[in-house]
């Protein structure tokens, strides 16, 4: 952070004629920047202010009664329900569940398609398509897939002679059903991240690595993969952050259940807010879960600046 | 050995990424053949992957009848080009100030700007329903836009990318008694243009696919966008057990996507390759 | 306009076109245009109907233009309307769930038809004369009218007919009771073929189990009052008991939860041989439904009684008087006994009018289609659906419990319990403020 009080245009020094040009150009970034902050103040900062104080009342709907200050006390009511616990512990399964083979296939994908023959190019077409049909689609397109007996996937296990779970109503597997369904929408998505991070595997290093007798698997393991660090924090920004605020599949496909087995953080504060009507509730579930959220995205922001730098 | 490696690693790989393929796509093939398939609500073959000897346009015509999918495609593109549109102002804006000049309060308001990272509107969306409504907004595709004008996603990205940029060229051109303006148009932007592509990825992919907040902010069905109109199709479908009208609606949905994916394959990807998109 | 542009010059005609069109666009009066929303939450092409019987009304007149929105679910229309409500723009007219009035009435968000009534002269008791008695309660709230009955439906039972023969079982004779429907199902069921099953998604699953209590001689709620309801006494303890066991002691009924999708998509599959569904699935079943099948009452324990379900027509608060008048047309026309008539014929749902069923069209109707009366033939058991206080949120309480039952996760004993002591928590706001709130 730069001592100086006054705008320095990077270094190159201003004449010392032009003061109205040097009180400009102080203001100049915030007048750059006035625009974003307008936004982000609308729809960012008050709205949490918003929350904030709203998280402090209980007004109970429909019962003509005002809105009482209770403090901390929504907060209490919300850690201490047992929705919303299960959809925190749901929230932290899924995020692992699909941030880790997401990332994986993405990688194996790129590796695979990485020439230019058309067979790759047709790979790439079909690994990408599914990231296009927005998620409200995709799930009513697994609805299908899930149908029990007659569904794809029943449909074709059954020709191989098993019999498959209850995909969307058994409250074990339906969570991973939605994870299954994330994984499919987002793989090919990060995939394009990955192909653009392998361009830039430095060329030298990994025949180099042939050179020395290095099989592909070493290659992977030595050389390419931490070449592709800083893609693959950038890949987990994004899909972190895409994680946790898209409910979408489970509004349309399993509404939180069957008995909360689908609950997610975000759904669990719609549901607060727009089915049981406790407003203060939903905001202190929003304030809680914002907060876990801004600190896992400052955690991973960290790496990629550390993974920017250390790049060059 | 050496010459058995040689033949069936590619040989296995080429089958095996076939195979991952089919799975990726069966999706999609069932859409394309479930579409053309004669009304038939539970005929155990629902979901074969072959095509009935009669295919019929009959799924298409009830799809095409339930919704305006015409109207839902012109409202998403005005709600996800206006927002690229406005972002690109931003952030270029935002981008450059963070990356080259120097001013007080810089750092703090750099993390007041990470902060909108995670606070995305659909995490704020009942008190943000009430500012919209508030700024006599609601029901409007405006209203869908204004939340997302500002990116800290975008501003983030553009810093980046303007951080990365050779100062020599702007210095030059401030020698030269270039303006402020005329140094991000003419200067940097065009050498941050893979950045900004990166960016209109994220944005028109992750804008295309929004389903939540459009949901409570829009309620008269001319200004529904795809993902609203498609839900409540497809909602109507599901409960109409209508397999064949809702595959058809889909794939109304995908096919003019899947044309555009396809003809634009090549420079699509190749954009992401020179975006520089390496963190 | 031929003529014209041949007689004169080309800008003549097409300012005389223009002119005509504009003439006859322009309505001698100022038209009223309101919204409407609909949900389908069953089976078939409704909303495609729907949309086209608004086309006919706006068509037929031109005092009221109603634009009509489909949204989704019983749930999800309720939330859009309220949303819509909020943000100073609510609908003029819903098309919403029949046990949502009390809990809409409470929030403030639908208002009263008595001013309807009034300015039509007519009185409560009249217009409600030709609709069915068990309808009365749920269109009434604290003793005025806030909906008109659209559509009604109740349980019944499906049965594949063949998959009787098969088994032995005569489907003359369809399962009266409980005792006999587990029976019958253990008969049915054999490889990937489940004997039963039912629909336990979220709203149907809260509708059949009041409908199990029911039978069990019980109340869901109490009727009067929209703060207590009867999760943990022995007619509801007994149906979660009942439905426990037909999954895991007569294993006859799939583990887990199956969506009323995946229950009517099974019956046609041949995968299900008996379910429970709504009667306003008949027509869609009918059509689809390739092998032979029947239907009948829902099979009782201690008594026949079934909950009626459907939707009514609601006005929300925070219109214009002339958008109440114009939604209150609208809502006369949809509801006259010929409109109520077709869209039954259409869709298997009731029609809530009783005048209905002596048109020719109906009566030629249910002659060729006993299933339909056999449904007509159950209506005299069926009484309110379930409407509290958060009725979603109260229902919720119970829905997942059960389901956690269905998923082998709890007993149906420690279930119920659960649900009462949720449902109680919920509730307690409005106790507090009614029952409880003493001098």
């Amino acid at each position: 952070m730069s001592v100086a009080s006054t705008t320095s245009f990077d270094g190159i020094e201003l004449d010392r004629a032009g003061l109205a040009r040097r009180r400009r150009l102080r203001l100049l970034p915030y007048a750059l920047l006035a625009p974003s902050i307008l936004f982000l103040g609308l729809f960012t900062y008050l709205p949490v202010i918003r929350v904030a104080i709203e998280s402090l009342y209980d007004k109970p709907h429909g019962t003509g009664a005002a809105a009482s200050f209770v403090g901390l006390g929504n907060y209490g009511k919300v850690l201490a329900d047992p929705a919303f616990r299960q959809a925190a512990l749901n929230n932290l399964i899924y995020a692992v569940g699909v941030l880790v083979p997401t990332l994986v296939l993405a990688l194996a994908f790129a590796l695979a398609v990485q020439r230019s023959t058309r067979f790759s190019a047709a790979l790439r077409t079909v690994f990408f398509f599914p990231s296009l049909v927005p998620l409200v689609a995709a799930a009513s397109l697994f609805f299908f897939i899930f149908l029990p007996g007659v569904g794809l996937l029943d449909y074709y296990l059954g020709k191989l002679g098993i019999r498959g779970p209850n995909w969307l109503g058994d409250s074990d597997i339906a969570l991973w059903s939605v994870i299954g369904l994330t994984v499919w929408k987002n793989a090919g998505y990060y995939m394009l991240f990955y192909i653009a991070g392998l361009q830039n595997v430095p060329r030298d290093a990994v025949e180099a690595a042939m050179i020395d007798g290095a099989n592909a698997w070493q290659r992977l393991r030595f050389v390419i993969l931490p070449a592709l660090a800083p893609t693959t924090a950038f890949v987990t920004v994004i899909a972190l952050i895409q994680l946790l605020t898209s409910v979408d599949h489970v509004i349309v496909l399993t509404r939180g259940g069957p008995s909360n087995a689908t609950n997610l953080l975000l759904y669990y504060i719609f549901q607060s807010a727009h089915e049981n009507f406790d407003y203060g509730k939903a905001a202190a579930a929003t304030l809680i879960s914002v907060a876990v959220l801004l600190a896992i995205s400052f955690g991973s922001l960290r790496i990629m600046e550390r993974g920017a730098r250390g790049h060059g | 050995m050496a010459r058995l490696d040689r033949h069936l690693w590619p040989a296995l790989t080429v089958a095996l990424l076939s195979a991952v393929a089919f799975l990726w796509a069966s999706p999609f093939l069932w859409t394309l053949v479930a579409s053309f398939r004669p009304e038939g609500a539970g005929s155990a073959d629902m979901a074969s992957l072959l095509p009935d000897l009669h295919p019929t346009l009959e799924n298409f015509r009830n799809a095409l009848e339930s919704g305006s999918f015409g109207l839902y495609y012109m409202n998403t593109l005005i709600v996800v080009v206006g927002v690229l549109a406005v972002q690109c102002v931003t952030v270029s804006l935002a981008g450059y100030a963070f990356a080259r000049l120097r001013f007080p309060g810089r750092d703090l308001l750099f993390y007041a700007f990470l902060l909108q990272l995670m606070l995305v509107p659909p995490a704020l969306i009942v008190p943000n329903l009430a500012t919209v409504v508030d700024l006599g907004l609601y029901d409007t595709l405006p209203g869908v836009m204004a939340p997302y004008f500002a990116s800290a996603f975008g501003t983030f990205l553009m810093r980046q990318t303007f951080l990365a940029l050779p100062r020599d060229f702007e210095e030059a051109a401030a020698i030269d008694g270039a303006p402020w303006w005329a140094i991000i148009w003419y200067v940097l932007l065009p050498m941050a243009k893979p950045g900004l592509v990166a960016f209109a990825i994220v944005s028109i992919t992750a804008h295309w696919n929004e389903f939540l907040w459009p949901l409570m902010v829009i309620s008269s069905p001319a200004n529904h966008t795809l993902t609203i109109g498609l839900a409540a199709f497809t909602l109507g479908a599901e409960s109409g057990k209508e397999w064949g009208v809702l595959a058809a609606g889909t794939l109304l949905v995908m096919a003019p996507l899947a044309v555009a994916f396809i003809a634009f394959q090549r420079r699509f990807v190749d954009s992401f390759v020179f975006s520089g998109v390496k963190g | 306009m031929i003529i014209a542009t041949r007689l004169g010059p080309k800008w003549l005609g097409s300012t005389a076109l223009a002119l005509t069109i504009a003439a006859a666009a322009m309505p001698a009066w100022a038209q009223t245009k309101i919204e409407f929303f609909f949900p389908v939450p069953v089976e078939g092409k409704l909303a495609r109907e729907m949309t086209r019987l608004v086309k006919l009304y706006n068509e037929s007149q031109k005092d009221v233009e109603v634009t009509a929105a489909y949204t989704g679910s019983y749930d999800d229309t309720k939330l859009k309307a309220q949303a819509a409500a909020k943000a100073g723009k609510p609908p003029s007219v819903v098309l919403m769930s029949a046990n949502f009035n009390v809990d809409l009435k409470l929030s403030g968000d639908i208002i009263s038809l008595e001013p309807m009534l009034k300015a039509d002269e007519t009185t409560r008791e009249d217009f409600l004369k030709d609709f069915w008695p068990a309808l009365h309660a749920n269109a009434v709230v604290d003793g005025e009218l806030y909906g008109v009955p659209f559509h009604n439906s109740t349980p019944l039972l499906y049965y594949n007919v063949e998959h009787f023969k098969e088994a032995g079982l005569d489907p003359a004779k369809p399962p009266r009771t409980w005792a006999e429907l587990a029976d019958a199902a253990k008969k049915l069921t054999k490889g990937d073929r489940h004997g039963f099953l039912m629909p336990a998604g979220y709203d149907y699953l809260g509708w059949l189990m009041e409908a199990l209590s029911m039978s069990n001689g019980g109340r869901y709620f109490n009727e009067e009052y929209g703060g207590e309801v009867y999760y943990d006494q022995p007619s509801m303890l007994g149906a979660a008991r009942f439905v426990e066991d037909l999954i895991f002691k007569h294993k006859v009924m799939q583990q887990g939860v199956t969506e009323a999708g995946g229950v009517s998509t099974a019956f046609f599959a041949g995968k299900a041989s008996m379910v429970l569904l709504s009667t306003g699935s008949l027509s869609f079943i009918r059509e689809n439904m390739k092998q032979s099948y029947d239907v009948a009452f829902v099979p009782k324990n201690v008594r026949n009684a079934v909950p009626i379900g459907g939707a009514s027509l609601v006005m929300f608060a925070g219109q214009s008087e002339d958008s109440k008048k114009a939604g209150w047309k609208f809502i006369k026309w949809l509801t006259t006994a010929e409109t109520l008539g077709g869209w039954s014929r259409f869709t298997g749902y009731f029609a809530p009018r009783k005048s209905s069923y002596d048109k020719p069209e109906m009566k030629e109707f249910i002659a060729k289609n006993p299933d339909a009366k056999v449904a007509l033939d159950q209506l005299p058991y069926a009484k309110p659906w379930f409407a509290t206080y958060q009725t979603v949120a109260v229902r919720k309480a119970l829905e997942d419990e059960i389901q956690a039952m269905m998923n082998g996760k709890k007993k149906a004993d420690q279930a119920v319990k659960d649900a009462q002591k949720k449902a109680d928590e919920l509730m307690r706001p409005y106790v507090e403020q009614t029952s409880l709130k003493l001098p």
